[in-house]
């Protein structure tokens, strides 16, 4: 078990930062917004710790969260301009925002290292502090979904019209939905740059625009468990099927197709509905019965 | 004080008028009833009500205040509710969880103690379960409140619509064809809920173009056609104005 633990530790990090981006994604489609731009804010917040640690000699608690208010500000200012804009055009916009920031980080090389990528960032951070902050963004959007956001998010997600008559801001929502997507993606990030020793601008380029997206997409938009699942089966799948590791990108695509084919909410919320579906069919069978 | 008053109401699109110049009041504890063929104008009016079109041209206050221009999240919480004619429900949810975002407009929980989690937070969200059941109890409904809403037969999904609606406790309740596709009793049954909400002081407005539906259950009754108001009066005076015959039965 602890040989296992040692092996996979790297993995076990590897997939607590991934969530923690899963959970950024998930929480603006949570709002009904088709977002990509967790990969740009987790990119502010990476950058913006480390430069602050590196450069300033900052404590990372403190660029940590500097990194997070990074990726909060950014979420937000992102939301204005997007309000008015809706499905494949948000992804468009967002999907520039991504390259805007791939860019600056490639050309404001006094600060940010450019295409050498920004070095020597010390290792602050380990799989302790990474669960934390995990486990803290996940009893935060729990408690969004359990109460007055969540039910807010939910009927603007399914229906802006039905959602603004019964006195829903729809705009509000989706800013706060950005505002918070950047302040955890804003924070994983920070938690990567204390444990990489190296940020590249692609680093936070379109492959983290497609994991981010796949893990919510793979594992479920509604409960908070979803992304979280998505990311583990996509993180693990790769260390398990070493013997097809050629055809790794393959082995992705088809998963990722057959998902969104059979089971268009993701795995975990697809099968919260089957079995919801069975005990309401046996409940009211048992009903018929009496 | 909570009247709805319309006054000289217009809405073009392009050149097109779909409304132009209505004037009409729909007052507490009232069932008005708004009638016209079809493409006279009547979801547009509503529409421009609830904010969700733009007014090109006239004035609409409700409760003594004007919300001409009032954005439609904002006309809802001033107490506007409304129900859609092609029925809009969240198909993806439960039918309680349908009943309960109706109550959104009179939560006390702040975003921080939702997003926190608190237990002011937990404990206003079981109490609004608590009383979405005794909603779905009235409507007869509580067998199906953890059943998808989109899966539910018609009729079942006009009432959760309708509860909806209602647990948002509105002073004007806007019913855009609600008794579309259902027989006389069931219409008959719904009538009498409308009736009961405007006893409790309530103003209900009712779209309809069923004017047998409409004569029996609202005292007043405007008259629409081609964006126009051509008649207006109790449902004795409609039912005998040539211009209203003209307008269902032709010239």
């Amino acid at each position: 078990m602890s040989d296992f633990f040692v092996t996979y530790h790297h993995l076990f990090n590897v997939f607590l930062i991934g969530s923690g981006y899963g959970l950024s994604q998930w929480i603006v489609m949570r709002a009904g917004v088709f977002s990509v731009a967790t990969a740009g804010l987790a990119s502010l917040g990476a950058y913006t710790a480390a430069i602050l640690t590196t450069k300033l000699g900052w404590p990372y608690p403190l660029s940590l969260l500097a990194g997070t208010l990074m990726g909060t500000l950014g979420g937000f200012l992102l939301a204005v301009p997007l309000a008015r804009l809706r499905g494949v055009f948000q992804a468009i916009a967002t999907l520039a925002f991504v390259q805007v920031v791939v860019a600056i980080g490639l050309y404001a090389d006094s600060l940010t290292g450019g295409a050498v990528g920004l070095n020597a960032i010390p290792t602050l951070v380990g799989t302790k502090e990474t669960l934390l902050a995990l486990v803290v963004v996940v009893y935060l959007m729990s408690a969004v979904n359990a109460t007055r956001l969540g039910r807010a998010f939910e009927a603007i997600r399914q229906d802006e019209a039905v959602a603004s008559s019964l006195g829903v801001s729809v705009t509000f929502h989706q800013a706060l939905a950005f505002a918070l997507s950047g302040a955890i993606a804003g924070l994983f990030g920070g938690l990567e740059a204390f444990q990489t020793y190296t940020l590249f601008p692609n680093t936070f380029g379109f492959p983290l625009i497609i994991a981010a997206l796949s893990y919510v997409v793979l594992g479920g938009r509604r409960s908070v468990t979803g992304p979280i699942i998505g990311t583990a089966i996509l993180l693990i799948l790769p260390e398990i099927s070493r013997p097809l590791a050629d055809y790794r990108n393959a082995l992705y695509g088809l998963i990722l197709m057959l998902v969104i084919a059979y089971m268009p909410r993701g795995i975990y919320d697809t099968a919260v509905l089957y079995l919801r579906r069975r005990r309401l069919a046996a409940s009211s069978s048992q009903e018929a019965r009496q | 004080m909570s009247a709805l008053v319309i006054e000289n109401l217009s809405k073009h699109f392009g050149g097109v008028a779909a409304v132009s110049g209505v004037s009409m009041e729909a007052p507490p504890g009232r069932v008005t009833g708004l009638i016209g063929p079809n493409g006279a104008g009547k979801t547009t009016l509503i529409n421009l009500i609830t904010g969700v079109l733009t007014v090109s041209d006239g004035r609409i206050h409700f409760g003594g205040q004007d919300i001409t221009q009032v954005s439609a999240h904002l006309v809802a919480r001033s107490g506007v509710a409304r129900t859609f004619q092609n029925i809009r429900l969240l198909a993806e949810a439960s039918v309680i969880d349908n009943v309960m975002i109706g109550f959104y407009r009179n939560e006390k929980t702040s975003t921080l103690a939702s997003l926190l989690g608190l237990p002011s937070a937990r404990r206003e969200t079981a109490a609004l379960r608590s009383r979405a059941n005794a909603l779905l109890e009235r409507f007869g409904m509580s067998q199906y409140a953890n059943h998808e809403a989109g899966g539910l037969a018609y009729g079942h999904q006009r009432r959760v619509e309708m509860m909806r609606a209602l647990a948002s406790e509105p002073r004007l309740i806007l019913l855009d064809e609600p008794v579309a596709g259902m027989n006389d009793v069931e219409a008959g049954e719904l009538g009498e809920i409308f009736r009961g909400l405007a006893r409790s002081g309530m103003s209900v407005l009712l779209i309809e173009h069923n004017i047998r539906f409409v004569t029996n259950i609202c005292e007043y009754i405007y008259v629409l056609d081609s964006g126009r108001m051509i008649a207006s009066g109790t449902p004795e005076q409609i039912v005998n104005d040539p211009a209203v015959i003209t307008a269902y039965l032709g010239s």
